[in-house]
């Protein structure tokens, strides 16, 4: 048997799809209601996002930094005695030590200088598992060799293997590539090379920059023997460790290295107000042009429906009608939308090298807020509906 | 002892005619507006339709027939005196009750007020649907369809329909539930002579066959003889209440005219 409501005539329906062209019309402004707020909050999510895909690749469950750097753009270096401190506590597998550091990239086709960020570290610890990483691990080996980010941003030049071009003004030479992105703290783009090359290229920079060496790390990377409690582990080492270091999870939720990260861009910068307010502003417009399609709707179609009240229709059908035409407007509309939005998210994430991610409980939660956006415009129309006298059909 | 009886009879015998009357209305009086603003536009109406009769209801425009159809259609609430429909106090009662009442009317508007999504079949099942029989709606419509003459447009939508036929449409949803009255307002205005008749005609037989009443609006001439009584209303007032014979002796010539043109 089926429901009742699937035997009756489907009035929302024939109604909103007997004009094809207004109902492609309807759809589309539906759609570029859902689709500038897939842009909006896909650029605020993106900037969060971005900041820690770096933290996020690093293979490691703890990680130890300077106490002053509170963020990833704070040039703050530890003593590297720390990390071997740390790696005689039971449970610690390994610590790994990585070093970076901001430095001038020439563009080789315009020649200008760009900043770009080094990461580097020991080739033969896996501290980053990326697989291009892991391919190319022999021919960083050589001296003045480097791997360039492919998402680095356009201003770089040709993000590609056999690059020759100056790094802090001596020659590098690009090996290969990896896939990483851009973020605030990396200026235009990631290089990775090998701890030895760093040292070539950063041990001695001239009376204006400080002088890197083995001693100070950036970033101390532990890795934990399974089955240990890593949150008991972080608190073990942080209260034996002096104070010149944190130490924390990597990340996860809670007192780590990517909440962290998040949390400075988020309490530091107007990212989330501007683009909630944006995403806002499309919410209301998407609310006044469904309403506006569902009154027009209601007003071309008065007499009609007041006929249904004469017949003997009660009000509440009505809404019903009007409700069931804003949810088909919210579910034909929030397609062509979601999907346009995802491909301007490629184009985005292209241009920016900012990371795009759009993950199914965002996609919900826009479907969500797509919803209650024609729920409300649909509440609103509800009133016209209700003013539709049959009385005045006579006459 | 057998006296009282016999008086009591034809006493006892009217009052089941006004039990059974598909409209009784007794001192029915209804304005517009309240207080300093309030305009009566009906005063004392006296009013009863027996079953089966085809009532047309005529007078100038403002004399306050649309609102008395719309009150015997339960569009309205009533406040002062005595409306009966269908056996059913109307006076005073909810909105929620009026639409109850409503589903027992069947309404036919001088526009056709066809949904131009629906097919003819559709707009006359989304009347059928009222009484919860899903099962058989596509039936109920075919056949009440064809009885209007239109079986082979059963699945047109209204735009591929001539006037006419969009009425006939119209008629074929107020008459698909068997309502045993039926209320319309011009429901030849819009149409041209030869549709217009035919759609009288067709209500006057499907009257006849299945007893229904008929309350119509019209100004329209040319139809007054398919009525068995017309009612005159002026100023809220009724004027006059005549059969069909008395009415075309005692109007004017040109009325008479105009209605021996068409016969």
């Amino acid at each position: 048997m089926l429901p009742p409501f699937s035997r009756r005539t489907p009035l929302a329906w024939l109604n909103l799809t007997h004009d094809r062209r207004r109902f492609v019309t309807s759809l589309s402004g539906v759609g570029f209601a859902v689709l500038l707020m897939f842009l909006f909050t896909g650029f605020k999510n993106a900037l969060y996002d971005s900041q820690v895909q770096l933290i996020n690749q690093l293979n490691g469950d703890i990680v130890i930094i300077n106490r002053l750097k509170n963020n990833m753009f704070v040039p703050r270096a530890f003593a590297r005695r720390r990390l071997y401190q740390a790696q005689a506590f039971p449970g610690v597998e390994a610590a790994y030590p990585v070093y970076l550091s901001d430095v001038r990239w020439k563009n080789p086709i315009t020649q200008q200088a760009r900043p770009v960020r080094v990461l580097a570290f020991n080739l033969a610890d896996p501290v980053l598992t990326l697989p291009e990483v892991q391919a190319n691990l022999a021919a960083l080996q050589m001296p003045n060799t480097a791997l360039i980010d492919e998402r680095a941003r356009a201003e770089v030049g040709p993000r590609e293997a056999g690059i020759i071009t100056e790094l802090a003004d001596r020659e590098i030479r690009i090996v290969g590539t990896f896939r990483l992105g851009t973020d605030f703290a990396s200026g235009n783009g990631n290089l990775i090379m090998s701890d030895q090359n760093f040292l070539r290229y950063f041990a001695d920079r001239g009376p204006e920059e400080s002088d890197r060496s083995f001693a100070t790390v950036d970033i101390g990377l532990i890795r934990v023997s399974p089955g240990v409690d890593v949150d008991a582990l972080v608190a073990q080492l942080q209260a034996a460790l002096p104070n010149d270091v944190r130490v924390m999870r990597r990340s996860g939720p809670g007192d780590s290295l990517e909440a962290q990260e998040r949390e400075y861009w988020r309490d530091s910068t107007n990212i989330a107000f501007v683009f909630s307010l944006l995403t806002a502003m499309s919410f209301v417009v998407g609310i006044i042009l469904v309403y506006q399609i569902l009154y027009t709707d209601v007003a071309d179609h008065w007499a009609e429906y007041a006929t249904l009240k004469a017949m003997g229709y009660t009000n509440r059908f009505l809404f019903g009608v009007v409700i069931q035409e804003a949810l088909i407007l919210s579910a034909l509309g929030f397609i062509p939308g979601a999907l346009v939005g995802r491909l301007l998210y490629g184009g985005a994430a292209s241009v920016t090298g900012l990371l795009f991610q759009m993950t199914v409980d965002r996609v919900l939660t826009l479907y969500a807020m797509c919803f209650v956006m024609c729920l409300i415009s649909g509440a609103i129309a509800v009133h016209k509906v209700q003013s539709a006298d049959p009385a005045e059909v006579f006459s | 002892m057998e006296t009282p009886h016999n008086l009591s009879l034809p006493q006892s015998t009217a009052i089941a005619e006004i039990k059974d009357a598909a409209v009784h209305i007794k001192n029915l009086n209804y304005s517009f507006g309240r207080g300093d603003l309030c305009k009566q536009v009906l005063y004392d109406i006296n009013l009863t339709l027996p079953r089966g009769q085809i009532v047309i209801m005529t007078g100038p425009s403002g004399s306050g027939k649309t609102t008395l159809l719309t009150l015997i259609g339960a569009l309205r609430s009533a406040q002062e005196g005595s409306l009966r429909v269908l056996n059913q106090e109307i006076v005073g009662l909810s909105n929620r009750q009026l639409v109850e009442v409503r589903r027992n009317i069947g309404f036919i508007f001088q526009a056709h007020n066809l949904f131009e999504s629906l097919t003819a079949a559709q707009n006359v099942e989304m009347a059928v649907e009222l009484t919860g029989e899903f099962a058989t709606k596509r039936d109920q419509a075919t056949a009440i369809l064809t009885q209007v003459g239109l079986k082979d447009r059963v699945d047109y939508k209204p735009d591929a329909l001539s006037g006419g036929q969009k009425q006939r449409v119209a008629i074929a949803r107020a008459l698909v539930n068997q309502p045993r009255l039926i209320l319309a307002d011009e429901p030849t205005a819009a149409l041209d002579k030869k549709s217009g008749r035919d759609v009288v005609t067709l209500m006057q037989k499907l009257a006849k066959e299945q007893g229904k009443t008929i309350l119509m609006v019209t100004h329209d001439n040319r139809i007054l003889d398919v009525a068995d009584r017309i009612i005159n209303l002026v100023d809220g007032r009724l004027e006059s209440d005549e059969t069909l014979d008395t009415f075309v002796t005692t109007h004017d010539p040109k009325v008479l005219d105009r209605r021996m043109f068409i016969l």
